[in-house]
């Protein structure tokens, strides 16, 4: 039976505060509607050692198995955050904050998780402890590093740490995850180029600042083509580059830059950030110019542990005949990196169905997946932990 | 006797004209205080003949020499707009229009033009006709082509023209002329650069269009240091890049790219103007993207007549005792339209230690007007003499 019984009876009812959660979308840390929702839900199933106020407005919550002889302690994670975007989905529950939008499924995340709390805290057919994280400020504001920072993993005891995410064009009912890297770090640059302005008819008496930056963007691309290892995968893109005049006969002063770079590994990661700043410093050097580079830190690479990818896997097997346990790793980046890079876990994608794309206006979290994702952390904590 | 006694004597008129001309500057076309004030001077002069409203706000003044035996017609030009610049020059007369500033000293010019109409109006000892030729929107480039569509040169049977600019750093009174071309073509270029946008995590979804405008932009350095004959000038640069998308995770659509040209000769313009084309086209062809590439011609090439210099080069000889070779410039002159049409030349003269052209503390010397004045009356008074004379 892939679906356990009783998530499929509460689908309904979870369906309903994912809805809700829907319409009331909260962005980054101000998420105190949502938190404050979570709290009161997690109270109706009876849960006493809730903490609120964890990495500013996450909340933590655990639930104790029948059985403590394990020891055992499982983390397991959803994101509560909504994005800054106008919904044009057309659901009759649609945002009633304009301009912003759960386009992202954190909606079904959060409720997704709650189904489970209610699930195991009625059953509690497991022998250990699982700690519940609901974290605020996925969507680029490190939330996850926030609560890690506030000491989540040794205050509560965690071991293992999971957690999963909707996927847009992977079917319903389908799960894929690959043990190493499964999502890209990403880390943000602004590089700003000053060299000497002047006459565009008098090139000898400047340094063209506008030469210079391409020679950079050109130089750039010798870095993965030339200094990244050909197996591993690294991408450095140069995103804007804008000219501080936009007049025809002025050679530019200052010329800034930004753009990003992605890895999925975290030597990569330093060699490419190196060899930026090289490039960039030197190839300004050699014209007479300067050059500034602020590195901006992003979120780490998303790297699952092959034991606890394997747990995840057969979990997923025990829900669903559509596992694929060798997906390509993607490049965009997530931040419950910061959690698995202190404990050992892994992150599952859901099939969400053929809707649009994460982050677009029209997209809509799939309800149909809510009892797949509730039995697939529900039988990760159950076979993990077996009762005696 | 090298400046006339005349205009020793006319200098603090004139240097007053210019000094109201500086009060009340105006940009382009729209000279509606310095175009009337000058063609109200050329009548009080008595000139024989002055149109308003040629080129839209031109104005043409017609004096006639005392005899008429050869039929020999030379046009004089003087130019009156401003630059949209916020004068600094300390000046106790300076622009009563904030932001609009005299920063190239073309109330100069159209004073020591209005003191020649004085001095030439009074005299006429010449054998022809001078024609005063004081133009709108030098600084457009485009105020010189515009009386030249308005018929200017046959409607008054104009045969040569000279003209002259002030220059900073060169002694106040002294001459500067060279002969061929003076000043150069201002070209400008569009390249717009289209890729596929995308994702900053996925580039082999797209097609990257800064890259590509980059090596664009490294490519075109090329052509000056490569194409050129090494003995012959040209300038390319590219000035302003901006990519379509100015978010850092977004691999934009399109770049726009702008730029100049600036030769000295027809056949480096056009070589330029040909390579350019060519090499951002293919560029972007090698990256798979797609190079539209507009380039505009403005401002001709200005180039003096070899007799016509030599004579204007005489003449600046006898009024201030010398006339050094001028350095070729890479700015622009719209006065190059007319030399496209008329034989003729183009000369500096001096106005000393003052601030660059376009700097808001640039100030026109009035110091140099007796000479200015004197080579435009010399000019006319020894190319058309009397018989007499």
């Amino acid at each position: 039976m892939p679906i356990k019984n009783r998530l499929a009876d509460m689908h309904e009812e979870i369906t309903g505060w994912r809805r809700h959660l829907h319409e009331t979308p909260e962005l980054l840390y101000e998420v105190h509607e949502t938190a404050g929702f979570v709290v009161d839900r997690l109270r109706e199933f009876g849960l006493t050692d809730i903490t609120p106020g964890i990495g500013r407005t996450g909340v933590v919550a655990v639930i104790e198995g029948k059985t403590n002889t394990s020891g055992r302690v499982i983390g397991l994670r959803a994101d509560m955050d909504a994005l800054p975007i106008m919904e044009a989905s057309g659901v009759d529950y649609a945002s009633r904050t304009p301009g912003v939008m759960h386009a992202c499924g954190h909606d079904g995340h959060t409720s997704i998780l709650l189904g489970v709390a209610k699930y195991l805290s009625e059953t509690r057919n497991f022998d250990g402890k699982v700690v519940l994280i609901f974290q605020p400020a996925e969507e680029g504001g490190a939330g996850g590093k926030a609560m890690c920072d506030d000491g989540l993993m040794d205050r509560w005891g965690i071991q293992e740490v999971y957690g999963l995410h909707n996927m847009p064009g992977f079917p319903v009912g389908a799960f894929a995850i690959r043990p190493g890297p499964l999502l890209a770090s990403a880390d943000e640059f602004e590089i700003t180029v000053t060299g000497k302005g002047g006459h565009a008819a008098n090139p000898h008496e400047a340094v063209d600042t506008t030469l210079v930056a391409s020679q950079i963007v050109v130089s750039l691309q010798s870095i993965v083509a030339r200094n990244v290892n050909p197996l591993k995968r690294v991408v450095v893109t140069v995103g804007t580059f804008q000219t501080d005049s936009n007049a025809s006969n002025v050679i530019a002063h200052q010329v800034r830059m930004k753009g990003t770079v992605r890895t999925l590994d975290p030597d990569e990661r330093a060699l490419a950030e190196e060899r930026v700043r090289r490039v960039v410093e030197n190839t300004a050097a050699a014209f007479g110019a300067q050059a500034e580079v602020i590195w901006e830190e992003g979120y780490p690479v998303t790297v699952n542990s092959p034991q606890e990818t394997r747990h995840a896997v057969e979990a997923a097997r025990a829900v669903s005949d559509h596992v694929d346990d060798e997906t390509d790793p993607i490049m965009p980046a997530e931040d419950f990196s910061f959690m698995l890079e202190q404990r050992p876990g892994a992150y599952i994608f859901l099939g969400n169905g053929d809707t649009p794309m994460c982050h677009h206006p029209a997209y809509v979290f799939d309800d149909e997946a809510i009892p797949l994702g509730c039995s697939w952390f529900a039988e990760l904590v159950e076979r993990r932990m077996p009762a005696a | 006797m090298p400046i006339k006694n005349r205009f020793a004597e006319l200098l603090p008129e004139i240097a007053e004209w210019r000094q109201t001309i500086h009060a009340h500057p105006e940009i382009g076309f729209e000279l509606d205080h310095t175009a009337p004030l000058v063609a109200e001077k050329l009548r009080a002069f008595g000139c024989d003949e002055v149109v308003t409203g040629i080129g839209e706000t031109g104005v043409v003044g017609v004096i006639r020499g005392r005899t008429d035996s050869r039929g020999q017609v030379i046009g004089l030009r003087g130019d009156m707009d401003a630059l949209p610049i916020l004068e600094q020059s300390g000046a106790a007369y300076a622009s009563q229009n904030p932001g609009v500033m005299h920063a190239c000293g073309h109330d100069g010019h159209t004073a020591m033009l209005l003191g020649a109409a004085k001095y030439l109006a009074e005299t006429r000892n010449f054998d022809g006709t001078v024609v005063l030729l004081f133009q709108p929107a030098e600084e457009l480039g485009s105020g010189a082509k515009a009386m030249i569509d308005d018929g200017v040169m046959d409607r008054f049977g104009v045969k040569e023209v000279y003209g002259m600019h002030n220059m900073p750093g060169l002694p106040v009174g002294q001459f500067a002329i060279r002969p061929g071309a003076m000043l150069a073509a201002t070209d400008e270029f569009f390249v717009e650069v289209t890729g596929r946008g995308g994702h900053a995590a996925k580039p082999n979804e797209a097609i990257d269009p800064t890259v590509t405008a980059s090596q664009i932009i490294l490519a075109l350095q090329s052509i000056v240091s490569r194409n050129a004959d090494p003995v012959e000038q040209g300038v390319l640069s590219v000035t302003s890049v901006q990519t379509s998308s100015t978010a850092y995770n977004v691999i934009p659509q399109s770049v726009k790219l702008r730029g100049t040209v600036r030769t000295h000769s027809a056949h480096m313009q056009d070589m330029i103007e040909a390579r350019l084309g060519e090499m951002a086209r293919s560029v972007a062809d090698g990256f798979g993207a797609q190079a539209e590439v507009t380039y505009l011609r403005h401002v001709p090439i200005t180039i003096n007549a070899e007799e016509p210099t030599a004579f204007a080069t005489g003449i600046a000889e006898a009024v201030s005792g010398g006339c050094s070779e001028a350095p070729l410039i890479m700015g622009g002159e719209d006065f190059a339209y007319m030399l496209q049409e008329r034989p003729g030349a183009f000369i500096y003269v001096g106005n000393g230690d003052s601030a660059a052209l376009h700097h808001p503390e640039y100030n026109f010397d009035d110091e140099a007007i007796p000479a200015g004045c004197s080579w435009f009356a010399e000019l006319v008074e020894r190319r058309m003499p009397t018989a007499q004379a």
